[in-house]
């Protein structure tokens, strides 16, 4: 109980709110109620105690080290832990905190950045020093209904541009946005399959595809079709449930805790800081203000993340490579960036030695080309003066050093720049779908077909009508599935002749195979009612026909034109 | 002058130096003068500015937030900070406490922070809304000073009748008083 004092200035805050005597709630005005509590409500023993924990550097760590250890996760406000750093920043700024040196990184900074954001100094062609450093940070919100939902710190923005921002990252936690990641995703972002699993399943659909091929193309399987249609048909039917399951789990996982991430990021109140107390004209730092909204979110309860595979990959990603991105463009609250100016951006960029890729808008100025023109141009430049600049006793210095590489990524929307910041792009996981989606479509249009092949309607009795023509052979069939058989009329008196079975309409519908009769040339019976009529099934792959299958009936044609006249 | 003097004859001789070069003391009619408040030096002003500060409109709030916990919100106190211009804000109170005779404030100005001010010097007058804007009058002056971000404490003694008044005042309330600032750099005039 070393610092009971600071409990004590805490329960009086608290008091003092449910009193009515402050206005703001002990976490937004801690550092107004403790200036107040430390001037008039401290007794001397507290002040005495508070010198003694500021004697030192030692002492004052230990204090830090206890608040952000013990007193955060002790305290609470309203169902919410505070936040050790906000808190720390906050009271670094009040006597007697003001002076102690060991709080000196929390009096301008809340930690780690986030993505970095590119705003142009008045005049400036862009330097590195254009290229700033962002910080966020979600609090629970003040209990003053006054309060901003947004707070910018160190900087002065259009409340519509930073709503703007706060609105697109809602949505890419909950709402059109999400939707579009998702999307994003499911068309071709990483799996969370190990390595092994991956290659197995992209082989599987290579096989499945070959498979297709085969029997659209290759030749007759004969007898060896109803295994290889069965084998095709499970193949297809696993790899299908493996990635639609393995989707419908991870897209359910992130839109689960993303509305509760989009919950709390709408109840909470979001502080973006960006030092050079700078008045922003322009929404280009939209983009890098809503994804360091994201990180604010996840940062407030890393573990959380662990329920979502898509969200604990992006924000690892994104925590581990945001010191290296910088992001500029105008986003809107739907998460749309619109073009902004590119070109000095981009070459402060080039300039600052940290930054190795940057997210821009979809416009021209932002290829690949245009940002090696620029890297070019800057080298020339750097080289030129240095070899004027530095000669040493006539001798000519040579640098070594290369302007650092810079990628672009250009992204029409918010969900994009999250696919790239995350990695979760993949060229191999595209082709792969690429290729389930072809292999899919052909299986799913085949379907009917399979289900002959594979399950084959039970075979059909011929019944009447029978051609009222005596030129004409119908034979008629009592099944749903004409399609599935074809019939075959074998004989010494009329020319031998294979039909397809149809459903026909008219005074005598039926589903039935229409031949025609004709005489051999070279008959080796006089009797005109010589011939067996066969019902064969028929096995097709879309428009592959394959050779007949099994006979499932057979007839005498004196029989078949007969049939329904006696 | 002696080498030989002693500490004691030399402080002596110091005093009697200081004392010939020292202007003369005020008069009390001075002195009295200035512990007069500034409306009382200048009333035409005070009762311009009063005037003005008594046309201000008040802020009036409309609750429609859908979540409870969120419904507190102080009232905004116009306030007419006096600098090279006139200028018509309002002031947040962030925390008001009376105590015996002993009213403890602490204010947030809006609207004027790129140009903070290190002190102001406070004047209370009695809400013009409630009295009427002719009647209105000083109820005390106290010196403010810069807190943080933007925030002012004030620390002073109230007379009885106005404690007693106040002193069942929440932080939420209506402020029975407009305030008039004046920085403290810019003095008394």
């Amino acid at each position: 109980m070393r610092f009971v004092w600071f409990w004590t200035f805490w329960h009086w805050s608290r008091e003092g709110f449910r009193a009515g005597s402050l206005l703001r709630g002990p976490l937004h005005g801690i550092a107004g109620h403790w200036d107040e509590w430390y001037r008039h409500e401290a007794s001397p023993e507290d002040r005495r105690a508070v010198e003694d924990a500021g004697r030192s550097k030692a002492a004052q760590r230990a204090f830090v080290g206890w608040l952000a250890r013990h007193w955060a996760r002790e305290a609470e406000w309203r169902g919410s832990r505070p936040p050790a750093r906000f808190v720390l920043g906050q009271l670094a700024h009040v006597a007697p905190f003001d002076r102690w040196p060991a709080l000196e990184k929390y009096r301008a900074s809340y930690g780690p950045a986030g993505v970095w954001a590119i705003v142009l100094a008045e005049g400036s062609a862009g330097e590195s020093a254009d290229v700033r450093r962002v910080e966020a940070l979600v609090v629970p919100a003040d209990a003053d209904a006054a309060a901003p939902a947004v707070v910018a710190e160190g900087f002065e923005a259009d409340d519509a541009a930073l709503d703007a921002a706060r609105r697109a990252a809602l949505g890419m936690l909950g709402g059109t946005g999400l939707l579009a990641f998702l999307a994003l995703w499911v068309a071709g972002g990483r799996r969370p399959y190990p390595r092994w699993l991956g290659a197995l399943l992209a082989l599987g659909w290579a096989a499945a595809a070959a498979l297709a091929g085969w029997l659209l193309v290759g030749p007759d399987p004969g007898e060896r079709l109803l295994p290889l249609v069965a084998a095709l048909a499970a193949l297809w039917a696993a790899l299908v449930m493996t990635a639609t399951g393995a989707a419908a789990a991870v897209v359910g996982g992130a839109w689960r805790l993303g509305a509760r991430w989009r919950r709390r990021l709408e109840a909470d109140q979001l502080r973006l800081r960006m030092s050079g107390g700078l008045r922003l004209i322009g929404g280009s730092a939209g983009v890098p203000f809503s994804l360091n909204a994201l990180l604010a979110v996840y940062r407030a309860n890393p573990a959380a993340a662990s329920a979502s595979w898509l969200w604990e990959r992006f924000f690892r990603r994104m925590r581990a490579g945001a010191p290296g991105w910088a992001a500029t463009g105008s986003v809107a609250a739907d998460g749309r960036i619109s073009p902004v100016v590119l070109e000095s951006k981009l070459r402060a960029c080039l300039r600052h030695e940290d930054i190795s890729d940057v997210l821009t808008p979809w416009q021209r100025g932002a290829r690949g080309r245009v940002i090696r023109q620029l890297a070019d141009g800057l080298k020339e430049t750097h080289g030129g003066r240095t070899a004027a600049a530095l000669r040493v006793g006539g001798a000519r210095l040579g640098f070594a050093a290369e302007l650092p590489r810079l990628r672009g990524h250009r992204c029409r929307h918010l969900a994009q720049a999250m696919m790239s910041i995350g990695g979760l792009t993949s060229v191999p996981q595209v082709a792969v779908n690429v290729l389930a989606l072809a292999v899919s479509a052909v299986m799913l249009a085949a379907l009917p077909d399979l289900r002959g092949i594979l399950r084959p309607p039970p075979a059909p009795a011929a019944v009447a009508p029978s051609s009222p023509s005596p030129y004409h052979l119908w034979v008629s069939l009592d099944t749903k599935h004409p399609e599935d058989f074809e019939v075959l009329l074998e004989s010494r008196f009329w020319s031998n002749r294979r039909a397809t079975v149809a459903a026909y309409g008219g005074d005598n519908a039926s589903v039935r195979a229409e031949l025609r009769l004709n005489r051999l040339d070279f008959q080796t019976v006089s009797d005109e009612e010589d011939g067996t009529v066969w019902i064969e099934r028929r096995r097709r792959f879309l428009t592959r026909a394959f050779a007949p299958g099994e006979r499932v009936g057979r007839y005498t044609l004196s029989y078949l034109t007969r049939l329904g006249h006696d | 002058m002696s080498r030989q003097l002693s500490i004691e004859q030399l402080l002596r001789w110091r005093l009697a130096l200081a004392e010939t070069e020292a202007p003369p003391a005020p008069r009390a009619a001075r002195l009295l003068e200035a512990v007069r408040p500034w409306w009382e030096l200048w009333p035409e002003r005070f009762r311009a500015q009063a005037a003005r500060l008594g046309r201000m409109q008040t802020a009036a709030f409309g609750y429609a937030m859908a979540d409870p916990r969120l419904a507190r919100t102080g009232h905004p106190v116009p306030a007419l900070v006096v600098h090279s211009e006139e200028l018509e804000t309002f002031v947040r109170v962030l925390y008001f406490s009376v105590r015996g005779d002993r009213l403890r404030l602490r204010f947030h100005l809006d609207g004027v922070s790129a140009r903070a001010e290190p002190g102001y010097e406070v004047t209370f007058v009695s809400d013009g809304a409630a009295v009427g804007a002719a009647d209105a009058r000083p109820l005390l002056a106290a010196a403010a000073e810069h807190s943080t971000d933007g925030e002012y404490r004030l620390d002073a003694a109230l007379p009885d009748e106005i404690a007693g008044r106040w002193e069942r005042l929440k932080v939420t309330d209506p402020m029975p008083f407009r305030l008039i600032l004046r920085p403290t750099a810019a003095g008394a005039g």
